[in-house]
């Protein structure tokens, strides 16, 4: 009885082995990280690219999953980490990744400031012996701030390029309501993509295009990107992110009588700008705002006071994938906007990217699996996109992505012109 | 732009009327210091927190939007009365950093469960009706100066709020108790008073005000967001420190005075600069007047 039991025990232990390793060859995987801020008050930008990649990878598997080098398929696997907004969180996460977990890319983060610090502990250049930098490729899809990828040679990204953006725009504004002529503004200073895509892109731009500052040229302002950004900063009436106040600025911009104004921050105080701005009653002729605040948070918290507004964005759904992904995200409770849907367009850019230079994603070839991943990615002239084609600039990692200029109309963001 | 005379006489009306809400939240803070001493740093946080669960009950229920301005100051009310137990409640009564440090806790932790009930994402939250709508102007020397007929209503507010609370604390048996509880705890047990009854008694009251402070606050900005919460509670230290620790006239007085600097700081040095002279005028205070306008009111015997 007793040899019995140990043979049918030996029996099953070796079934279950030979079952589990049947399995583990069968679920091979490869694992993509995401980090983006998941609490405080950006939670909302991290929760919804999470949604969105979740999604992406579910359809990714739901066809068979991620062909490898020897032919045989593996699920696609994720984890997402809350980066919180803050730089030191990011630069922990990327070491975490990329040191002891065998994730072949990651996706992320959501702040401008949390990508300039982190991209900053990869390797600046491929093959640097001298450089001890961290060699995992990176895929940002929100942090938007402009020309950050070129920081490191792992580091890539899917978002918007404003500076084109905002030139198109202007230049459209200026051909189709040629009476406009002032522009004034302002800006979050305290917030990185707000204040640097105002001073260096937004008003840049503007005056490229015959726009004039209300009270009169700002020193060294030439209409080139960049030039005399801070002199832009001093000119305007600005506000901090965490502010709720704003009759001083408001009065600033009703006195400055300008036909176009300038709103470049996120919804919270865009909202609180954009009310102060109706009860003193200052009405320009039109108003412009920033990238980020084309979204659903500034719709529940300003619609009407928002209505009109201007903003350029490189998602809408004026395509039948990308009004797929749109309906995706609202039945998973998230929103689909220019930064969350790019995560789509990430994971799907690096399933194509695994297939095309093979990954073996066994977990000894990590290294190497990571370093053609990278120059896949970099090799890439054109992905596709949502909305359309997306050029990729080759040497700077970013992306030159299709776009709409949406406004605020009835409680939504509507397509008002599509130069696609 | 060039700022005229008249931007600075407008910046300082700015100024003080948003200071009010400065006021009622310095006012709550003051009344939590006078009655225990203590510092409850939660207090703005659990201020905003009931404006939220006034907003979001109305909401659930569909009830009209006064409802908020009803049941924002209730949730107030018990968001305090839970820092209280869960911050000051059974830590001991000397050691005054635990309780800091608790409250401090408090308020990351309510601040954190507001950033995830609402995905971070700003509410629009009702204006004050028809006093929003409101917008007086009078004309000066050719230009007009603005008076916003909402902050009107927020200061007008504060001050009853201040009446009421010193009318609770001098008039009536409540107020007799809670002085006695601050100045002379152990006599006052004696007397048959309980401590804690009364403590918690007075954190209702601050909380029921904070809740009004809260929606009167979200009402002027019309949005309310887990932003609000930080800045909110600075100023109300500031103001608290400015007043002097513990008196409800110096609350009110510091949070217009408050309100008024910042906005004209603001105006003349711009937005980055504005925090700095505020800051200034905190560390004036803390060296030459500790005690603040009327801190001598705190003094015990």
């Amino acid at each position: 009885m007793k040899k019995l039991s140990i043979t049918k025990g030996l029996a099953i232990s070796a079934l279950t082995l030979a079952m589990s390793a049947g399995v583990a060859l069968a679920e091979k995987t490869v694992l993509i990280s995401g980090w983006g801020a998941q609490s405080g008050p950006l939670k909302s930008f991290g929760m919804n690219s999470e949604t969105i990649l979740k999604a992406a990878v579910d359809k990714i598997n739901s066809e068979g999953g991620v062909k490898l080098k020897d032919g045989s398929m593996a699920k696609m696997v994720y984890e997402y980490y809350d980066s919180r907004c803050n730089a030191e969180e990011g630069i922990a996460l990327a070491r975490k990744t990329a040191t002891t977990t065998n994730t072949l890319i990651a996706i992320g983060p959501t702040c401008s400031g949390v990508a300039a610090a982190s991209f900053g502990v990869f390797q600046k250049k491929v093959d640097d012996a001298s450089d001890t930098g961290l060699q995992m490729p990176l895929f940002t899809n929100t942090a938007v701030r402009n020309g950050l990828a070129k920081i490191s040679q792992w580091t890539f990204r899917n978002t918007p390029n404003e500076p084109d953006m905002y030139d198109k725009l202007f230049a459209w504004v200026r051909k189709t309501k040629p009476e406009l002529k002032t522009i004034y503004g302002g800006t979050e200073t305290d917030q990185g993509h707000s204040a640097g895509t105002y001073s260096k892109v937004i008003v840049q731009a503007a005056i490229r295009h015959g726009f004039e500052w209300v009270a009169g040229p700002i020193d060294e302002v030439s209409g080139k990107i960049a030039s005399g950004h801070k002199n832009v900063i001093k000119a305007s009436s600005n506000w901090l992110m965490a502010d709720t106040s704003f009759s001083v600025q408001a009065r600033a911009f009703k006195k400055s009588k300008a036909d176009v104004y300038l709103v470049s921050s996120h919804p919270f105080t865009t909202c609180g700008m954009l009310k102060e701005l109706a009860r003193q009653k200052a009405k320009p002729k039109l108003m412009i705002g920033l990238t980020s605040s084309s979204s659903a948070e500034t719709m529940k918290g300003c619609a009407k006071q928002a209505e009109g507004m201007i903003i350029p964005t490189s998602f809408a759904p004026v395509t039948p994938e990308a009004k797929a992904v749109a309906d995706l995200a609202a039945a998973n409770g998230a929103a689909a906007d220019l930064h969350s849907a790019a995560a789509w367009e990430n994971v799907m850019i690096i399933k194509d990217v695994m297939e095309t230079v093979g990954v073996s994603a066994n977990g000894e070839n990590l290294e190497a699996d990571r370093r053609a991943i990278r120059d896949g990615l970099e090799a890439l002239k054109t992905t596709p996109g949502l909305i359309g084609t997306v050029t990729r600039n080759q040497e700077e990692g970013e992306a030159l992505k299709p776009y709409v200029f949406v406004h605020a109309k009835g409680g939504n963001w509507e397509v008002l012109y599509d130069p696609r | 732009m060039n700022i005229e005379f008249i931007d600075i006489v407008q910046s300082l009306i700015d100024g003080v009327l948003y200071g009010s809400t400065y006021a009622l939240i310095g006012l709550g803070f003051t009344l939590i210091f006078g009655a225990m001493e203590k510092l409850n740093m939660a207090y703005a946080a659990s201020s905003i927190g009931g404006a939220y669960v006034g907003l979001g009950v109305s909401v659930l229920l569909s009830l009209p939007l006064y409802a908020i301005f009803l049941i924002g100051p209730i949730g107030g009310g018990l968001l305090s009365v839970l820092v209280y137990i869960c911050c000051f409640r059974y830590l001991p009564s000397n050691n005054h950093l635990a309780a800091l440090m608790a409250s401090i806790g408090g308020l990351f932790f309510i601040d954190e469960i507001i950033s995830h009930e609402t995905d971070g994402s700003p509410l629009d939250f009702p204006e004050l009706g028809i006093f929003s709508e409101a917008y007086f102007e009078i004309e000066f020397s050719d230009m007009f100066l603005g008076f916003r007929g909402d902050l009107i209503f927020v200061m007008f507010a504060s001050f009853l709020a201040m009446l009421m609370l010193m009318y609770l604390l001098y008039r009536t048996r409540l107020g007799l108790a809670t002085r006695a509880v601050s100045q002379q705890p152990v006599a006052a047990q004696l007397c048959g008073i309980s401590i804690h009854q009364t403590n918690s008694i007075t954190f209702i009251l601050a909380g029921v005000l904070g809740g009004i402070a809260g929606c009167l606050a979200a009402a002027s900005v019309g949005v309310i967001s887990p932003l609000l919460v930080l800045p909110l509670t600075v100023k109300g230290l500031i103001v608290t420190v400015i007043g002097g620790l513990g008196s409800i006239r110096g609350a009110i007085i510091a949070g217009l005075l408050v309100g008024g600097l910042e906005s004209v700081f603001l105006l003349l040095r711009g937005v980055n600069e504005r925090d700095i002279y505020v800051f200034l005028l905190l560390f004036v205070f803390l060296v030459f007047r500790p005690n603040g306008f009327f801190g001598a009111e705190i003094d015990r015997d």
